[in-house]
């Protein structure tokens, strides 16, 4: 084996390729060999790093140098400068956003520090594409133990007692559920992975199936030993190609390599697991739904009892785990359920990964331990909100979850302690709002989510979400009514109790959420017509605040519309005619001259120009109803 | 008022005489033709609801007459008449989506009979379905191939769909008789898996086709403004293809990039951090 002086892990996730890492890359390779470095340094293209928004990135070791943001230009520098002479590039190192300092070594960066790597401890060390790789970390040692020295017993016994609950949202304890599939009798028994990740703005699966998808493997494999099965389905979205293609590599590898397949280890244990991809309906997250779709059926949820742990795919006794959960099992089997209790709490142990996006900045895929609070996780690992706007929300499982607001920011992340909060873990999707989002709107958004999605089979799933969305676009074209509120709230009831599958059941949870949190913003929307942060284009008036514009021009540029006038030195003023409500000029404003007033502000501002303090009297006015 | 025109073709003057004195008093214009030849002259004159013809006819024959017919007016209703109905010509007859079939001799109620169900399919426009161009016997062939792959396979219906619509690029309502026709399973069982995910289309695609994500991080960074955008640049609504095929748009939820919020995907390319204003600049390297 050659040996190298320095390595370059270069992220190969699906973000980084998306800005160009494959061309850094070929570049990269090119470069070295220019510079008879080839047998020097060596390139390795990892799986999803987790760093996505700083993307493409990429990580020298042995000193751990983290590069962000490479591009193809700037390969002769890093080989010129880090490579050859010794100095690393400091442009390209990770900046702090706050104090602008430059950190230079990945495990020092708070986004990485703070993490602590279980599911994910393989992402960007390996090499996805080769399972030499994967061996070296010790990959394929938990399903020979499980193998060669342990019983089903055995194996369920230390899931149960590692505490383990399913990754998928619900929360369900792995180890039970094993133990209900492992009791029953059955020739054929299925082990089935989803990895159907269908939540908007969740990318946790993805990640692991592209950066390690041997992990999933050897999961399924102990779980096809625990539960007695022969025959295991990955069921993946066809919405993730890279996914697919990296699991379908490491199928064959491990064929190849006699982990899967006939007598595996010559244990006499044989189990053949295949790629199965979706077809796009949300609702084959739920366990009945993906098992009919499996069996090439429209993909709709069935009654439980019987639980899919006695009959389940065709009938047959299976077990449906999600890729998270799999990717925890081989740690377990190898170190030990007292070990994996270490972390987390009492009810909700070991570590989740989540998907932190939205208006944060660091975007990207993280792991911590169970228990950490939601301001650690959006303000130290994540970096706080960019371009120093307020945080509002954060948005926790998807269509199923909800919105806590800042008041809730200590809450600690376990299963229970969210629910309590009214939005629940789920897969790990966690979107940050800032003050330019408008709750309403966005629970019209999971509305309209759910509304599509809803397979149809349960009435009040499908008509009642269809009432909720109609009465909340009402309420963000200005059409609420004051009874709007107490009417969504009672359906929702209604909804919850009264559907067979988790997407019902939990649908109305984003709008109920918002509701308790952001009353105020539904009144407002309601009573006065107006959308504070001018999202609901029917409902707000564009004007300039004559004291406080410098005239400085920014909002005039930024206007698609040529709408707003001024020259310099002269305030700016916003003809209400021409006026879209876009919103550009209140986000370019530097000085927070531009205001969002309610709708009835604009016909007044129509007419001449009002002096700047009748104008102020006459916001007052239009919110007359509301200051009484 | 008449109640429809219709073409009858035979060599028989007889049968032509029957059809006319069964039809007229019915409120039908009937028009009759000796040959083929004549009654491609006729088509080329006048518009037709329905044409009648013999299968057994000297010179050119039904066959070969529906084929030619077919190629220039691809949605017509047909119904053929003969007396020596033989396995070959029937199936062929099918194969040019023929909507009835008459045996000979054939009674006046009969004939009647027929003659209604066409008007009525044509009313309800669910006349014989739009020729799709897309559908030739090479793709027939590759479907079949297809379709062997994976026919004794449980669960196959979907991976056959995915991998007919890859093959086509979408999937006509004859494609998805094919595959079940091919799989023995109900058409009505093929197309309800058809419209359940979303994956699946009906509607042909575009030469480039222009995907916007709308997960939730998308959503808060403007992707509806995009959309907007798009769609009022390419002039097409969402699900739509543009005038010269080269551009459809489609929506799709979360693709899982929501660290280069907002996403657009072009065929296979994933644009990142969209700039809604600029969202038609984008295109420019696909026109």
């Amino acid at each position: 084996m050659e040996r190298y002086r320095a390595s370059v892990m270069l992220c190969g996730g699906t973000g980084c390729i998306a800005g160009n890492s494959l061309k850094v890359r070929n570049a990269l390779v090119e470069e070295l060999k220019n510079r008879e470095l080839e047998n020097e340094i060596n390139v390795v293209m990892t799986g999803c790093n987790g760093f996505c928004a700083q993307g493409p990135v990429m990580t020298v070791y042995p000193e751990d140098i983290f590069y962000e943001k490479v591009s193809v230009n700037d390969i002769p520098v890093i080989v010129e400068e880090h490579f050859i002479k010794g100095r690393p590039v400091e442009r390209l190192m990770y900046k702090e956003p706050l104090k602008k300092s430059t950190i230079p070594l990945m495990k020092d960066i708070p986004f990485f520090s703070l993490q602590v790597l279980r599911a994910l401890r393989n992402k960007g060390l390996v090499d996805p594409e080769k399972i030499e790789e994967y061996i070296a970390r010790d990959g394929y040692q938990a399903a020979a133990k499980a193998l060669t020295e342990m019983t089903s017993e055995q194996i369920i016994n230390e899931i149960k007692k590692s505490g383990l609950r399913g990754r998928g949202g619900a929360g369900f304890p792995t180890g039970m559920k094993w133990e209900l599939c492992h009791k029953v009798k059955g020739e054929q028994k299925y082990i089935l992975c989803n990895g159907d990740e269908g939540d908007p703005g969740a990318f946790m699966d993805r990640s692991i199936m592209e950066a390690d998808p041997h992990v999933v493997l050897e999961g399924m494999i102990i779980g096809a030993k625990a539960i007695g099965a022969s025959k295991g389905y990955i069921y993946v979205r066809a919405e993730y190609p890279l996914a697919v293609h990296r699991l379908q590599l490491a199928i064959q590898q491990a064929k190849e390599n006699g982990l899967l397949g006939e007598n595996i280890l010559g244990t006499g244990f044989n189990l053949d697991i295949e790629i199965y991809q979706g077809a796009g309906a949300f609702v084959c997250g739920e366990e009945t739904a993906l098992m009919r779709s499996l069996e090439g059926k429209r993909g709709m949820p069935i009654p439980r009892p019987p639980f899919p742990a006695q009959k389940g795919l065709w009938g047959k006794p299976s077990v449906l785990n999600n890729v998270e959960t799999f990717a925890n099992i081989p740690q377990i089997i190898i170190n030990g359920a007292e070990w994996y209790k270490s972390l987390g709490t009492e009810k909700s142990t070991g570590t989740k990964v989540f998907a932190l996006s939205g208006a944060i900045n660091n975007i990207g895929l993280i792991e911590v331990p169970m228990g950490i609070p939601l301001r650690k996780i959006i303000y130290d690992i994540g970096g706080g909100i960019p371009k120093g706007r307020k945080f509002k929300a954060v948005q926790l499982g998807g269509p199923s979850g909800g919105c806590i607001p800042e008041h809730l920011l200590d809450t600690p992340v376990t299963y229970e302690d969210i629910v309590q909060t009214g939005a629940i873990v789920g897969s790990g999707g966690m979107v940050v709002m800032n003050d330019l989002n408008c709750m309403v709107s966005v629970a019209k958004f999971f509305l309209e989510f759910t509304t599509d999605e809803s397979c149809g089979k349960c009435p009040p799933c499908r008509i009642g979400t269809t009432v909720m969305l109609d009465l909340l676009t009402n309420i963000t074209e200005g059409r609420g009514k004051e009874e709007d509120m107490e009417i969504l709230q009672d359906i929702a009831k209604d909804i919850i109790s009264t559907s067979l599958c988790g997407l019902g059941q939990t649908a109305p949870n984003p709008v109920l959420t918002t509701i308790k949190y952001f009353r105020d913003e539904y009144e407002s929307h309601i009573k006065d017509k107006w959308c504070k942060t001018g999202v609901c284009k029917d409902l707000c008036t564009f004007y300039i605040d004559e004291e406080k514009c410098k005239a400085c021009g920014v909002c005039k540029r930024v206007c698609p519309q040529n709408a707003i006038s001024g020259e310099k030195k002269v305030p700016h003023r916003i003809k209400q005619e021409l006026c879209i409500q876009c919103r550009s000029c209140y986000e370019a404003c530097k000085f927070d001259s531009v205001n969002i007033g309610p709708v009835a502000l604009r016909e007044i501002l129509k007419e001449d120009l009002p002096a700047q303090e009748i104008l102020r009297n006459m916001h007052a006015a239009a919110l007359a109803g509301k200051e009484e | 008022m008449v109640k429809g025109n219709i073409l009858a073709v035979d060599d028989e003057q007889i049968i032509l005489r029957s059809c006319e004195r069964i039809l007229s008093p019915e409120g039908y214009k009937v028009d009759t033709a000796t040959s083929a030849r004549e009654g491609l002259d006729l088509l080329g004159k006048n518009n037709y609801d329905l044409i009648i013809t013999d299968i057994k006819m000297p010179e050119m024959d039904g066959i070969e007459f529906m084929r030619q017919v077919r190629t220039k007016n691809p949605d017509i209703n047909i119904v053929v008449i003969t007396g020596y109905p033989s396995q070959e010509s029937i199936k062929e007859a099918l194969s040019l989506r023929i909507i009835d079939y008459l045996p000979k001799p054939f009674s006046p109620i009969h004939l009647l009979e027929v003659a209604g169900h066409a008007m009525e399919l044509k009313k309800k426009g669910a006349a014989p379905e739009p020729h799709v161009e897309d559908y030739t016997d090479e793709v027939a062939a590759k479907l079949d191939a297809i379709i062997a792959k994976y026919k004794n396979k449980p669960g196959s219906l979907i991976p056959v769909l995915q991998e007919s619509q890859e093959l086509v690029g979408y999937l006509p309502r004859v494609v998805q008789r094919h595959i079940a026709k091919n799989l023995k399973i109900p058409v009505s069982e093929v197309h309800g898996v058809v419209s359940f995910y979303s994956f699946f289309t009906m509607k042909p695609k575009g030469k480039h086709n222009v995907r916007v994500c709308l997960g939730t991080a998308c959503y808060v960074k403007g992707a509806e403004e995009i959309i907007k955008k798009l769609s009022g640049g390419l002039k097409v609504e969402v699900g739509g293809i543009t005038a010269d095929k080269s551009f459809s748009l489609e929506t799709v939820r979360c693709l899982g990039a929501c660290g280069l919020a907002p996403v657009v995907v072009v065929d296979k390319d994933t644009h990142g951090s969209v700039n809604p204003v600029k969202a038609m600049d984008l295109l420019k390297e696909y026109e």
